[in-house]
């Protein structure tokens, strides 16, 4: 069954994600080069190392000093999180850093593949794109003002990240 | 690859792994897999979770008969919360998910074949003569 946008944001909804965005797509297979994994990892890396700008959200995620450096060095993903392509690469996404998104994998890229394999054989399907290079659910961008201590050690790391990487 | 070769080498990549199960527990488990009418627990896999209860690697994931977590992250689900949520899936009938990474889904049948499933729409991409070889690829998948 077609998805209408209407109730394709009524099942992100159901999903607990109401606040991400929806783009539509014709989901037509296109040849992926041989190389596309090593390409993928180094894309991913990279996409790691470009987040020393989403401060604000990755203050929100809970993860440890150790974590976050791993995480913005492009070293390691810390546990529970996902990157996930906007639009697939098997379906013409692109191979950039701009196609990408990170997630928490439980719930949410869980939920959001299930969402994508329910439209399975739909001539449009409806893929999440959320506003930011982070997605949080709404009750973690809600969050009181208790404080920003969190937001600014983090800040101060990221920012000595981007002095040492300058020419 | 045996089991042993596994375990050494996602040990040797970095992989955590849960507590081992009881035999009793995946004896409860299988109960509860058919009444979802999904495939029960292979005995491979139910040797496996005898030495781990699952496992991590990157963003690839082996669940096991109970959640875990790792350093007060949420909790990665059992085998069982995973493929009850995915019940109104007919492209799975029959199949039990095990596995996934940030690109694809690991299942098994109720023979104990495993295969690699698309992640955009459960096309099977893979099957698996050996399983201990799709466990691997699915950890190793996510070892960005």
């Amino acid at each position: 069954m077609q998805w209408t946008q209407d109730f394709a944001e009524k099942r992100l909804s159901d999903m607990q994600m109401p606040n991400i965005p929806l783009t539509a797509t014709q989901p037509t297979p296109v040849a992926v080069s041989p190389d596309w994994f090593p390409k993928y990892k180094k894309l991913c890396h990279e996409f790691m190392r470009s987040l020393t700008d989403s401060v604000q959200e990755l203050a929100l995620m809970n993860l440890s000093r150790d974590e976050f450096m791993e995480l913005i060095m492009g070293r390691t993903l810390p546990v529970n999180l996902s990157i996930r392509f906007r639009t697939p690469l098997l379906w013409g996404g692109a191979m950039d850093v701009d196609n990408l998104f990170m997630c928490f994998t439980f719930p949410h890229s869980q939920c959001l593949d299930r969402f994508i394999i329910e439209q399975a054989g739909n001539e449009t399907v409806w893929l999440p794109s959320p506003e930011k290079k982070i997605y949080l659910p709404l009750h973690s961008t809600l969050a009181g003002n208790g404080g920003n201590a969190t937001a600014d050690r983090l800040s101060q790391f990221a920012a000595t990240m981007n002095a040492g990487r300058r020419p | 690859m045996t089991q042993q070769e596994l375990i050494e080498t996602l040990t040797n990549r970095g992989a955590f792994f849960a507590s081992a199960c009881h035999p009793g527990q995946i004896k409860l488990l299988n109960i509860n897999l058919q009444t979802l009418n999904v495939a029960t627990i292979p005995n491979y896999m139910g040797e496996f979770y005898q030495v781990c209860g699952g496992a991590w690697l990157g963003t690839g994931y082996v669940f096991g008969p109970n959640e875990f977590s790792y350093n007060g992250h949420h909790p990665i689900p059992s085998i069982l919360d995973i493929n009850k949520d995915l019940t109104n899936l007919k492209a799975l009938h029959g199949k039990t998910i095990f596995g996934r990474n940030d690109l694809f889904w690991f299942a098994f049948d109720a023979l104990g074949e495993c295969t690699m499933l698309d992640n955009l729409n459960l096309n099977v991409l893979r099957k698996y003569s050996d399983p201990y070889r799709a466990i691997y690829e699915c950890l190793i998948g996510g070892k960005i």
